[in-house]
Order: C-alpha cells, then structure tokens, then sequence
C-alpha cells in the first residue's frame, strides 16, 4: 500500500487535499454568500463584504412556488425510482441468471448512451398526443428512460454476488423460482437496492432537460424553478442561490448514507470482488 | 424394488452431452455415494435428481411416482450444498423452520421439530446467530439440520465436506453416518473424495465422463474394479500399473517379467495388469514377480511407502510393513509376489476388467 511516509511528502499531500478542497467547496461557499446578498449588489462577485440579508430566503421559502415545487420533485423521483426498481430489480436478477451471451447484459446501457436531446422529441410528441404534457407522469416517464437503465445496472452486480445456489436451496425447501427471488434474494441484495434506489432518486431530482420541455406552471419540478430566476430582465441571482442550496440538500445527505454502496454499484456486472 | 430410480437419463448442455444415458436404481433407507473425477457428471445427476436442471431425455422416478416433470418443491427433498447456502439474512433458527414455513406448519410445531434438531446437532445455542457469525463447521451442521428438519423422503449431498479442514472433514463424516443410522432415510451423496466414499457408502456408484463405470459396495469396487479407471481412482496409494501381451500358453509377459495362469487372456491380446502397493509381498525374484531398484522410501508409522524403479524404467509403490522398510536399502534391489487373487487385469483397449 502506498503512504505518506516522510514529513515532506505528508505536507505535499496537506496542500494537495487543501487545494481540492478550496477547488470543490468554493462554488458553495459563492453561492450561500449570493443568497444572503442584499438585492442591491446581486450578481457582483467581486464584493465579498456586505450586511447580510434573510430577504431572498424569506421570498423564496414562504412567498414563491418553490416549496410546491420541491413536492413535485420529491413526488417524481420517489415515483421514478419505485417503478424503476420494481421493473429493475427482477430484469436484473434475470440477465445475472442468464446463462447464453454474457455481453447481453451490457445492451441495457445501450440507452444510456444515447444522447436525451434524440428521445425528447419522441416523448413530447407521444405525450402530446397523450395530452400528458404539463404533467408529473410525464416527467416520470421520461426519468424512467435513464433511471431504469441505471438501476438494472446497478442491480445486476449485486445479484452476481449472490451464489445460484441461494435460490436453488429455497426451491428444494418448497418455493417457486419468484418465491426464492422475493423470500430469499431480494432481501440479500438489500444495500444495493438502497444504493441503487437513492442513485436513480439523485438522477431524477436533478434532471432539468426533461422536466424543463415537459412541465410547465403547476407542473414544474425544483430544476425548472431553478432555472426560472433567469429571466429576460436578467438572473435573480439572491433567490437562485437559495433554491440551488435546497436542491443541494437531499443529494448530499443520501449521497452521505451510500456512499460506501455507491463504487460497488457502479462497477456492476464487470467488477467481482 | 428401487426408490430411486433413472432411466435413461440424459443431458446436454448446448453441444456437451454430460450425461450419457444413466440408469442407476437406489434402494429404500441407503446411503449411495456418486463418485468421480471432476467433470464426470456426478453433481448433474445430482442436480437433475433435485429438479434443478430439467433432464434432456430419460425418466427419473422417486418412490414410485414419476417426478421427471416436477418442479424441485414437488419431489420432497432436502439438499444440503457445498457452500452450505445458508439464508443470509435469516437466523439459524429461521434458516431451519424455512423448509417447514413453505408447507404452511404452524408456528408452534416449526419451533419444535427445530429445537429436537438442533439438539441432535448440538447447535441449540447458534439458534439465534445469523450465519454470517457462524464458522465453517458450525455452518455446515446448520445446513445438515435444515435438511432433517423436513423429513424428507430423499437427502441430497453435494460434495458437503470439501469447505471444511481435514480434522473437521473426518468428524463430520462420522457424523453424518450417525445421523444417516438414527434417521434411516435414503441418502445421495456426491463426492470426489474416494476415502470419504469407501467410508460412508452403502453402495457406491464411479462415473466417469457421463457414464457409470462400476455400481457396488465398497469392497466390491475396491477388490474387483469393472475397469482400469475404476482400479486407479479407488486406493491409496494409487494402483501399479505395468503393459503386457497375452501369450499362447494363458499367460502374461509384461517387460516386468511373466505372470502364469491367465486363461481368459488371448494370444496377442494387449493388456494391462494392475496391483495395489498393498498387495505386493516381499519375495525371492521369479516368476510372477515384480523386482526393482528402491528410489524413495516414506515412513507413514507401522507401515512404509517404498517407491521402486524396475529396469526398464518403469515406477511402482509398494506398501510394507515397518520391519520389512527398515532392511530396505536405497538403490538395492527389492522383489515382491502378489497377494493370491489380487493381481487384476484390463484390456489395453476398452479398459475393462478381464
């Protein structure tokens, strides 16, 4: 294993970390200090010292849309993610089980390797049609085009851990092939059902290219909201920065939580540990 | 009349035929152990007896009645896998009352037949263990308890010892013989471990690439291997082999020297002659003897491994007892007879016992 072992290498490695750190947290650290700007110097970077206002999270917070957006949001990741996993989870315990052509199962990220810009003139004109648009299961349709992909994916690694024999046992001890997938697997892949199910909510929560072509008024979701301080008069950038600040929020905490589940996932079927 | 019973039983992965058409019939209340190199078709027997994997052709009958459709929950059998497949998320208690919970028992009948179980394993106190906090041996006994918990009509092994060290190994054998002799229940076994086979069998049953080589006792298959493989896959050490031609006369010439009295062998015929290392007597050189020039000797205690060269070059074992090794001398020259009966002998061609 690879160590810091002399003083000076320990200090290279300090300012390294350090230098990351400023390079990453900085962005932040701009934005708080835009959201507690006074109106009056918004949009000027160059200032750093100035009184402190609770005006623009009080507009946003209790005088603007935003809070019903943050349900929306809220209301179409948990959706996206809860039928992406239903329809995710037996799809992938069926390509880990399936014993012809092992690159089979790399064809599910064949969707996300399409740019969504080819998708979304399909889904607005199928939706359209539907008289869907301006909806939230509009949105959730279109989410699910990248989320399911991802969550098979994720999945599929977790249940190449599981020895075959698992379901087998439960087979001979009396159940039925889905019995053992629900009674005995899927509760073995527990973590990664977490992992893969806070991955596909990030994924839905920040996707603005969908749910800015499909929404509209009601229906907008936290993305779009965001998106609406930039206006023809120009960026509310106070505001902006709150609403940027609340969306960061439930990322980072999941993120926080799996983690660790996280880079197994990732890896998926291509990584065996 | 046989319990189990296969008939004619096929099956192919893709192009590979594995099975060759087996017909093998097993006894009520016995212990029978498949044997064989790896790759011989033993464990997919296995599999195909517990409905894991569907029969390419052929019929597999189970006290009677034809399970060859049936799913695996349908035949009314335990499995015991090599890697234990313990319930991950389960306690051992709940490991052992699965089985049970699919045939819808009541709870309270559950938590009996798992507790009288656990007892004839000792494993009562593990009952609310995870497996996950359990040693290799403690995982083993779980999964040997779940089996007897249902009271199935057929017990299945696949190969349950070969996770577990050797003391541990021997232990458990012992075990599961008991445990085979209190619950009477017939019992297949799948094994590459020959000692463990000859130990535990009933009726032991060699495979070898997809077809039964020999069906028998232990004795049997130990002191009339059907074929060469038989004879070199049971026995340790491992059989002496030597070439030889059929004489005119009945007898064998083998480069080793002759051996008298073989009327079943033709003029010409080619053959190969097998003796155990067990079976070689020390002798004055002569006929139906076997000489040659001491290279190794191993001490295993009251007996000794000797390893020999005759003159042509080729090596044999012979087993002796300690007196006999201590006047055995490096590069000396050593003679041995064989044991009356004992010497066996196989067709060249097709390997079968002559």
């Amino acid at each position: 294993m690879f160590s810091f072992s002399t003083r000076p290498a320990r200090i290279a490695a300090f300012f390294a970390i350090v230098l990351a750190l400023v390079v990453v947290l900085f962005p932040f650290v701009w934005v708080f200090l835009e959201s507690i700007k006074p109106p009056s110097l918004g949009g000027r970077p160059d200032v750093w010292v100035f009184p402190p206002t609770g005006d623009n999270w009080n507009n946003v917070l209790f005088q603007s849309d935003v809070p019903s957006n943050i349900l929306n949001s809220f209301f179409v990741a948990f959706a996206t993610v809860a039928i992406a996993l239903l329809v995710g989870c037996p799809a992938a315990y069926a390509f880990s089980r399936f014993r012809g052509y092992h690159g089979a199962r790399y064809s599910i990220l064949a969707a996300e390797m399409m740019p969504p810009a080819i998708l979304i003139l399909p889904f607005f004109l199928v939706l359209y049609h539907l008289q869907m648009i301006d909806s939230l299961a509009g949105v959730i349709a279109a989410h699910l085009s990248f989320v399911v992909p991802v969550v098979t994916w994720f999945m599929i690694g977790f249940f190449d851990e599981v020895p075959r024999d698992l379901e087998h046992q439960a087979m001979v001890d009396g159940y039925t092939r889905f019995q053992a997938f629900y009674k005995v697997i899927l509760p073995a892949v527990r973590p990664g059902i977490g992992a893969a199910g806070v991955f596909g909510f990030v994924l839905s929560w920040n996707d603005l290219f969908y749910a800015l072509l499909l929404t509209g008024g009601e229906s907008r979701t936290l993305p779009v909201a965001i998106a609406g301080y930039w206006t023809f008069r120009g960026v509310d950038m106070g505001k902006m920065a709150v609403a940027i600040l609340i969306a960061v929020i439930p990322v980072l905490i999941l993120s926080f939580f799996i983690q660790k589940h996280l880079v197994r996932g990732i890896g998926g079927g291509a990584v065996k540990y | 009349m046989s319990y189990v019973s296969l008939k004619s039983v096929r099956k192919k992965f893709g192009a590979v035929e594995v099975l060759k058409g087996v017909y093998l019939d097993i006894g009520r209340h016995q212990f029978t152990v498949l044997l064989g190199p790896s790759g011989c078709g033993k464990s997919t027997t296995l599999r195909l007896v517990a409905g894991l994997e569907p029969v390419s052709d052929g019929q597999i009958f189970i006290d009677g009645q034809d399970v060859t459709m049936l799913e695996p929950r349908e035949r009314d059998i335990a499995m015991v896998f090599q890697n234990y497949a313990l319930y991950p998320t389960m306690t051992v208690e709940q490991n052992m009352g699965f089985g049970l919970k699919a045939k819808n028992v009541p709870a309270s009948e559950i938590r009996t037949a798992v507790h009288k179980a656990a007892d004839l394993l000792d494993i009562t106190p593990l009952l609310a263990r995870k497996p996950g906090a359990l040693s290799g041996g403690q995982q083993q006994r779980v999964a040997i308890g779940r089996a007897i918990v249902r009271q199935p009509k057929l017990f299945l092994f696949d190969e349950p010892l070969s996770n577990l060290d050797a003391k541990l190994r021997v232990e458990t054998r012992a075990e599961i013989l008991n445990l085979h002799k209190r619950l009477n229940a017939t019992t297949i076994y799948v094994t590459h471990d020959q000692e463990e086979a000859m130990t535990m069998a009933d009726r032991i049953v060699i495979m070898n690439q997809g077809v039964i080589e020999q069906e028998g006792t232990p004795e049997d298959v130990f002191f009339h291997p059907a074929s060469r493989m038989v004879a070199a896959f049971i026995g340790s050490p491992v059989m002496n082999f030597f070439d030889g031609v059929g004489t005119a006369d009945g007898n064998i010439e083998t480069p080793v020297g002759i051996f008298k009295g073989f009327p079943q062998v033709k003029a010409g015929q080619k053959v190969e002659i097998g003796i155990r290392p067990d079976d070689l007597l020390p002798a004055e050189p002569g006929d139906n003897t076997v000489t040659g020039q001491v290279q190794l000797s191993e001490l295993l205690g009251v007996r000794a491994i000797i390893h020999l060269q005759t003159e042509n070059g080729s090596a044999f074992k012979a087993v002796v007892d300690h007196e006999i090794y201590r006047e055995m001398k490096l590069a000396n020259d050593a003679s041995f007879t064989v044991r009356e009966g004992r010497l066996h002998v196989f067709d060249s061609q097709s390997g079968q016992r002559l």
